[in-house]
């Protein structure tokens, strides 16, 4: 070995030794007033765009709360890291942070959500994440998820919902056609089954397909839904092949109406369609920062005092973690000790949290975790979100 | 110091390790290995990244009987961990077998599995095998994504945890045994593999596979022992996977886990167990270690606070260009520099 790589390698040797004794060092400390939320998020990885300013809101959240008093008095404090969407790291950083004694936590992807379904069961962890999945709101599965979202099927619902009534309204007879289009993976097709059956139930004709991955057109599947005739086509896949298909449709003179959910109803889909997302509706069950109400204050204050952009993640996640605290504070109203089982206990007692306007009441039980029933309609107008109906609930 | 060693019957020449040396150091590895846990105070997570490099060692020395004693490059790791881990996921929640059964069931299925997707070895060879692997990963992931009726499709598959009686054991600290004992017969197992006529017609065929067929080994024969013998050990980590975490998934099965493997062998060394182990225990370490060093450097320089993730991601590739760049045989070849200079220290001029 060349000297060079000799102290290239002692170098490494003391920086590792540094770094383990600073970590080692640092979870120690008796039993500190500070309550510990672990949180990893996906900085660098596939879904960055979006889980960057997600992971602001969060992170926002907590040093507001701490900068205005904690929960009377104690703080929080947030030890996150990046994960960049790999399922092995996400378990090692949970592993490491339960170590170091989160009493609840943040998990980002379908992937990490999923992956630590039973692990969270049996450590008793509170566990919030950015996936919306239906399976995970039933506590005999899934005993310590907690869905602040509205889940992907009832978003399908919920647009379908408005696809009848919109047909109706028009002067219409009968049921309109829909189609429903998703990403190709666990994520996308989370929907369908419920949504199917909805349709069906309900005397709408539905077909849904898969949007092949790295695909740089969709031309085939439009054709396949200009010949079923399709009245409503639902996109659920995230912005920038969501951008890519409405673009396509437009170029392809289809007319039916696109809905999208709430993974493709952001400002990145704006940008990237450009001029073929005007009058694109959305599910969002996070008001975005264009259609201001109450609970935008404090989040665009905060941001805008320390220098971040405000974007609808950004408001999912100042919101995740709103949910999170209320159930913190509950458990300590109440006198009790702040440990997992006490935090999913006061979960299950919100009944009709207000987030402000932000959301749907968040309610939820120790019968279902599905905490947020509803969402409005939005509609691209002017190159920005704006509102088109109330609140329109799933069954 | 080492002189004087003589051996007076073939058993003891060739022996796995044939001088007292040897056996002291692979003893010290095992009664470290054996003291670990206590070590730590049984503490959840260093004994979970023990599992960690325990699981990715058996699968690095299935990865590398392939790759580092046969030669033949393969991209699709994640895939054939993803059959293991089904197979036994499939086999425990859904047709109730015994758990400690469908480890060897699943590694013996994935096996088959491997044997099929080698069959372009006959006529391909390096990069062309490489790609023809990676057809074997994305249709492999594709099947399992797809084939509802037995693998459910998309949604994670739940697996019972293992029972003992009425001890679960699939804690950090219970199933540190099963996964460590399970290392090390597979490292005892490929050592004496390359100690048969099998091992040797493996090498003969990564030096030079014409003269080996020149020479009698039926070439294409052996190619496939290997990816079968390769995919058995493979399985077997996917099967543990399964059991370890309770939940199969295919996000944790995708191309960057064969790559993942595929970098752990090169830079822990090809063609040696103990590499195979060096690297796992690297690939698994190295994200942990930047992730701490990251934190620990938050409070030091918090303007720096946005750039630490991409820094982590940047670290860990440079950290395996500089390694292919100053020393391309690996952390093995670092070990063996370091024996060599103390076997005839210090009269080492």
């Amino acid at each position: 070995m060349s000297r060079f790589s000799k102290i290239l390698l002692a170098l490494l040797l003391i920086l590792a030794l540094g770094a383990l004794a600073a970590c080692g060092g640092g979870g120690g400390g008796e039993e500190a007033a500070p309550i510990k939320v672990g949180a990893i998020f996906d900085l660098t990885g596939p879904t960055s765009d979006v889980g960057a300013p997600y992971a602001e809101g969060i992170k926002g959240y907590v040093a507001w709360l701490n900068e205005n008093g904690g929960i009377n008095g104690r703080q929080i404090e947030l030890i996150s890291a990046d994960y960049a969407y790999k399922v092995d790291q996400a378990e090692q950083l949970y592993s490491q942070f339960v170590g170091e004694g989160v009493v609840a936590f943040q998990g980002w992807g379908t992937g990490d959500t999923e992956a630590l379904r039973s692990r969270i069961a049996a450590d008793q962890i509170p566990f919030m994440s950015a996936s919306y999945s239906a399976n995970l709101v039933d506590p005999a599965e899934a005993p310590y998820n907690f869905v602040i979202g509205t889940t992907y099927s009832d978003q399908a619902i919920i647009a379908i919902k408005w696809a009848m009534d919109d047909w109706a309204a028009a002067g219409n007879e009968g049921k309109p056609k829909v189609a429903l289009v998703h990403h190709d993976s666990p994520f996308g097709q989370s929907p369908v089954e419920d949504a199917k059956a909805f349709a069906e139930a309900n005397g709408v004709e539905f077909i849904s397909m898969a949007m092949p991955k790295g695909a740089t057109d969709y031309v085939a599947e439009l054709t396949r839904i200009q010949e079923f005739g399709a009245n409503y086509i639902i996109i659920h896949t995230v912005s920038s092949p969501a951008a890519v298909f409405v673009k396509d449709a437009r170029a392809q003179g289809v007319d039916a109406k696109i809905i999208n959910l709430n993974w493709c109803s952001d400002e990145f889909f704006i940008e990237l369609a450009g001029d073929a997302a005007e009058g694109v509706y959305g599910v969002q069950p996070f008001t975005p920062p264009s259609v201001p109400v109450d609970g935008h204050k404090t989040p665009m204050e905060w941001a805008k005092a320390n220098g971040k952009e405000v974007d609808v993640h950004f408001i999912q996640g100042w919101y995740t973690m709103d949910v999170m605290t209320a159930g913190i504070r509950k458990v300590i109203e109440e006198g009790k000790e702040v440990t997992g089982p006490n935090i999913k206990a006061a979960l299950e007692t919100l009944t009709n949290y207000e987030t402000g306007g932000v959301t749907y009441p968040i309610t939820f039980t120790p019968e279902s975790h599905r905490g947020n029933l509803g969402s409005r309609i939005y509609q691209v107008s002017g190159g920005e979100w704006t509102q088109v109906t109330d609140y329109i609930t799933a069954p | 110091m080492i002189s004087g060693t003589f051996h007076t019957s073939y058993q003891a020449d060739m022996a796995l390790r044939r001088t007292w040396l040897e056996r002291l150091r692979l003893g010290l590895f095992i009664v470290f290995i054996l003291a670990f846990p206590f070590l730590v105070g049984k503490k959840p997570y260093p004994i979970f990244l023990m599992n960690q490099i325990g699981i990715a060692t058996i699968g690095a020395i299935g990865l590398n009987i392939l790759v580092g004693y046969t030669g033949q490059i393969s991209l699709g790791q994640g895939a054939f961990m993803a059959v293991g881990a089904y197979t036994a996921g499939i086999l425990t929640a859904r047709f109730g077998v015994p758990w400690w059964l469908t480890i060897p069931i699943a590694a013996l299925f994935t096996a088959a599995v491997g044997a099929l997707f080698g069959i372009p070895s006959l006529r391909l060879k390096g990069l062309y095998l490489a790609i023809a692997t990676l057809a074997a990963q994305e249709i492999i992931i594709w099947v399992v994504t797809h084939w509802e009726a037995v693998t459910g499709g998309v949604d994670a598959l739940v697996v019972p945890p293992p029972m003992v009686g009425s001890m679960r054991m699939n804690t950090d600290f219970r199933f540190y045994w099963i996964i460590w004992a399970l290392a090390g017969l597979t490292a005892l197992l490929t050592a004496n593999l390359f100690r048969t006529r099998y091992g040797r017609a493996f090498i003969a065929i990564r030096d030079q596979d014409i003269a080996a067929e020149v020479m009698g080994v039926n070439v294409f024969a052996y190619k496939l022992l290997a990816f079968a013998v390769s995919s058995f050990f493979v399985g077997a980590t996917g099967a543990l996977i399964a059991h370890y975490r309770g939940i199969v998934t295919w996000e944790r099965f995708t191309i960057d886990v064969s790559v993942l493997y595929l970098a752990m062998i090169i830079i822990g060394g090809l063609g040696s167990i103990s590499g195979s182990l060096f690297g796992a225990a690297f690939m698994t370490l190295l994200p942990a270690f930047l992730t701490n060093l990251g934190r620990s450097l938050r409070g030091v320089f918090p303007a720096m606070d946005e750039f630490i993730p991409y820094l982590q991601q940047a670290s860990f590739g440079l950290v395996i260009i500089l390694f292919l760049i100053l020393e391309p045989e690996g952390l093995k070849k670092i070990w063996d520099d370091i024996k060599n200079y103390f076997a005839l220290w210090p009269f080492s001029y």
